[in-house]
């Protein structure tokens, strides 16, 4: 299976796909580190960062699941031993590149973003908000991408609609039905991150995880 | 490999694709799959191949490694043919692809990208990747179309070595390029159902819905081969009304 992981990166990389995320994130970090965080701010704005980088992360994650033809996934299915096996593969390719672009976010915030170097604390907070970005965006490339919404237009409109659709419900009461992104900005900014990430952390991998296994039962009838 | 009463149809009320199929695969079964586009030939194969789980019953004792060649290719994607076979190969836990590249003659475009590849070269890597992992179940949809004169012929001889080993090879194909092979099962699909007629052997059998394992074991009987001649504009006609009887025929043009 890591072999299929491996060959779906490649054509991800090779078909140019790649830049297509890459240069639109860079873009974003380029406005969002605009001006260096005043110190004290290091851990606000990292996690400004790992939300707003959310529906990028999701189209790389639908990129590279796009990027195989559709026959090439009944190919890949035979030849990984089924097609639970292809679903998986594929959702581990997806969830490497929005990883690595995850890290990649983060590196640029504290090489570039920051006045000052930011805690050990404060690091590990950021860094657990930017792997539950790439967790997100995953879920929500997996769910926008071919085999689910054929149509290009649907799809894309649907991603950028579950994030709006995320930022807003998570500034509502009924916070708990998504994941609670603008609660991740809020507690960023009370300086309460560090004590509310564990309780913060349970929605914020239940409704990806619940995304993830509903996008592996669709696939079932959706080779 | 069994199927068990197993019905198809790709949603709650989309119109049965396939209906009470019940049959048996041995091993070193060749099998050959004809029906008018759309009738379901394919879906069949992506059922039988394990792509697609079916609305009811049950598929069993499939062999664990599958190959499947695709009636198109697909071209498109960033590699070159070795770079693709080779990916195909580490899938398959190290499976060696150089000898059945050699055998179809596709070696000498190994180094060409895959979107600049003929059909009939793109048919070829399909089947080299199909092939390489010494499958224990080729499906093989339409695997004659586009081939050149020389792979035609090799392909047969492939299929019989394959079901020598215990293999089973099942091929949708409207150009019968099977035919010739001693023994092979042909499947007929239509209007949901799936037929067999039998090989063309002392004691085949005239076409049998496999509704149900009894009808399937009873003893068959004995065919006869007719030859009709009749105005080339009324061939049609009367091709389709025999077929819709549950008849297999063949349309010969006399020289």
């Amino acid at each position: 299976m890591i072999a299929l992981v491996h060959y779906r990166i490649a054509a991800y990389v090779r078909s140019h796909r790649v830049i297509q995320a890459f240069l639109p994130i860079l873009l974003l970090l380029s406005f969002v580190f605009a001006s260096r965080a005043p110190r004290g701010q290091e851990l606000a704005a990292l996690t400004d960062s790992a939300v707003l980088v959310i529906p990028l992360l999701a189209w790389a994650a639908r990129g590279l699941l796009d990027t195989e033809p559709d026959t090439q996934r009944t190919v890949s299915a035979t030849t990984v031993g089924g097609p639970g096996r292809e679903v998986t593969a594929g959702l581990l390719a997806a969830l490497t590149v929005t990883g690595a672009f995850a890290a990649l976010a983060l590196a640029f915030g504290l090489l570039l973003g920051l006045s000052a170097t930011p805690t050990p604390t404060t690091l590990t907070a950021a860094a657990a908000l930017h792997g539950l970005a790439a967790l997100t965006g995953t879920t929500i490339g997996a769910l926008t991408s071919r085999p689910i919404l054929p149509s290009p237009a649907v799809s894309i409109i649907t991603l950028l609609a579950a994030f709006v659709a995320m930022l807003l419900l998570s500034a509502s009461p009924l916070s708990w039905l998504t994941v609670p992104v603008t609660a991740w900005m809020k507690a960023a900014g009370n300086d309460t991150l560090t004590t509310d990430l564990a309780a913060l952390t349970i929605p914020s991998v239940l409704w990806p995880l619940l995304g993830l296994a509903a996008y592996t039962r669709l696939r079932r009838t959706r080779p | 490999m069994r199927l068990s009463q197993l019905f198809f149809r790709y949603g709650r009320r989309a119109p049965w694709v396939l209906t009470d199929v019940c049959l048996t695969l041995a091993s070193g079964d060749v099998v050959e799959v004809s029906g008018a586009n759309g009738a379901g030939k394919s879906t069949l194969l992506r059922l039988l191949a394990g792509l697609t789980p079916p609305t009811r019953g049950a598929i069993e004792g499939r062999p664990a490694v599958v190959g499947f060649a695709p009636d198109h290719f697909p071209v498109g994607q960033p590699f070159t043919v070795a770079d693709y076979l080779r990916h195909m190969a580490r899938i398959r836990g190290g499976a060696r692809y150089e000898p059945w590249a050699e055998r179809l003659g596709l070696s000498p475009m190994l180094g060409h990208r895959l979107r600049d590849l003929s059909k009939g070269s793109a048919h070829k890597v399909g089947l080299v990747q199909a092939l390489m992992a010494a499958p224990g179940l080729l499906i093989l949809d339409e695997p004659f179309a586009g081939l050149d004169a020389v792979t035609r012929d090799t392909l047969p001889e492939i299929v019989t070595e394959i079901a020598a080993r215990g293999g089973i090879v099942i091929a949708s194909d409207h150009q019968n390029g099977l035919s010739a092979l001693p023994s092979v099962r042909h499947w007929s699909v239509a209007d949901g159902h799936l037929t067999e007629r039998a090989t063309p052997t002392p004691s085949p059998t005239v076409p049998a819905p496999l509704s149900s394992p009894a009808a399937a074991s009873q003893a068959a009987p004995s065919t006869a081969v007719v030859e009709v001649t009749l105005p080339a504009d009324e061939a049609p006609a009367l091709i389709a009304r025999l077929r819709d009887q549950g008849y297999d025929v063949r349309e010969r043009t006399l020289a």
